[in-house]
């Protein structure tokens, strides 16, 4: 299954719910009814330097690796914690935003896991709680919600949600494959409920066809 | 209805356990978590900071913690007590030179209050290794009968061959279904 990942820089890194000073909570971003039109946050307001570093998707079926991107090891982790296993970086990019494109095969696995991998900077990172909310144009299609608690500082941690992928009506698959990038998800982060990064993805299910 | 009541009911609805993995560096926790998840072990380095894994098994929607094991870090394992249903210590078993080290920082764990009601299952791993101690050998050493403030058991597996990680998987689910799970 391809993958193409590219940057999008078009969306607008303000639009706040109300008013520009508003300090983004869970709750807010639990009630939108649709992908978000803006960046919730400025990229500055991640003050635990906290760094997505890998993203993963697997089949369980199979086992096999369906997407996985990298960045280079850092140099400021503490002793011993080289990977040794960054020979599939692929991308250097860390932008906020990420286009995933795949087979329509992909939207019928059965069990799938996603992995995040992240390091967080020289500050201990207390509550730190993943919101991730996935639509196809107005429809939820899945929420996450997880809370991390504690980060140590300097650590790098992995998350591996593994999951039934929801039974989607065959109409609903027909209309996704159908209408590339119309099928999106905000990842929001909070540190102590106080919103400090919003990735944001875009996804295809038509790749081979075109 | 009391506190306890209520608090088994909101875990019920959702049948959701925590489960945290903790021990010695280089016990296997990582290796343990991938290989139960079926995921290749072959690239493993030592964790600085925590692998979770949240999945469905048995109906059970599983939340595991492995956090690591090295000196520098055991300090912070106390950030991640709260809420544990089970315990589960890995221990190296060919590691017969810090097995005193690691039933002490074993026992520091069991006076823990906020992982009291924690149900303890003991892996010892690397059985694959010649001269590893057996789960007999390991229950004398690390004084394992002397536990009498947890439901505990010690099952020996490797996370090489999977051999008998389920099965400790499955012990310490049932034991946590049995006290959280079962209203009375």
């Amino acid at each position: 299954m391809s993958v193409v990942r590219e940057l999008r820089e078009t969306i607008p890194n303000k639009g706040l719910i109300k008013g520009d000073s508003k300090v983004i909570r869970p709750e807010d971003v639990l009630k939108l009814t649709k992908i978000s039109d803006a960046y919730l946050c400025e990229p500055d307001a991640n003050i635990y330097e906290i760094d997505f570093t890998r993203f993963k998707i697997r089949d369980l079926e199979s086992g096999a690796v369906l997407f996985e991107i990298a960045k280079p090891v850092h140099d400021n982790l503490k002793d011993g914690g080289d990977k040794t296993d960054n020979d599939e970086i692929v991308d250097h990019n860390s932008g906020r935003f990420v286009r995933y494109q795949f087979t329509p095969q992909f939207l019928k696995l059965k069990t799938v896991g996603a992995t995040v991998e992240f390091t967080v900077g020289s500050k201990p990172v207390n509550g730190f709680r993943m919101i991730e909310r996935h639509f196809f144009r107005d429809k939820l299609l899945k929420t996450f919600d997880f809370d991390f608690g504690f980060c140590l500082p300097f650590s790098r941690n992995t998350c591996e949600h593994i999951y039934e992928f929801p039974a989607l009506p065959a109409q609903l698959v027909n209309e996704m494959t159908a209408h590339p990038f119309e099928t999106r998800s905000d990842s929001f982060y909070f540190v102590d409920d106080c919103l400090i990064m919003h990735n944001k993805a875009d996804y295809a299910y038509n790749g081979g066809t075109v | 209805m009391g506190f306890l009541t209520v608090l088994k009911k909101m875990k019920q609805k959702e049948k959701e356990m925590r489960i945290l993995m903790l021990g010695l560096d280089n016990a296997g926790k990582t290796t343990i978590l991938k290989r139960f998840n079926g995921e290749p072990i072959n690239t493993i380095s030592p964790t600085l900071g925590f692998n979770i894994k949240t999945l469905e098994h048995r109906g059970y929607k599983l939340n595991m913690w492995d956090v690591g094991g090295q000196k520098s870090l055991r300090s912070y394992w106390r950030n991640y007590f709260e809420c544990t249903d089970g315990l589960i210590w890995v221990v190296d078993s060919a590691d017969k030179r810090r097995l005193e080290d690691c039933k002490k920082e074993l026992f520091v764990l069991l006076q823990e209050e906020r992982l009291s009601g924690a149900t303890l299952l003991i892996f010892a791993n690397k059985q694959d290794l010649p001269g590893a101690c057996s789960k007999e050998e390991l229950r004398d050493i690390l004084d394992l009968d002397s536990i009498k403030t947890h439901h505990w058991k010690i099952i020996s597996c490797s996370a090489v061959t999977g051999e008998n990680l389920l099965e400790g998987m499955d012990w310490i689910i049932d034991d946590i279904a049995a006290r959280i799970f079962t209203l009375d």
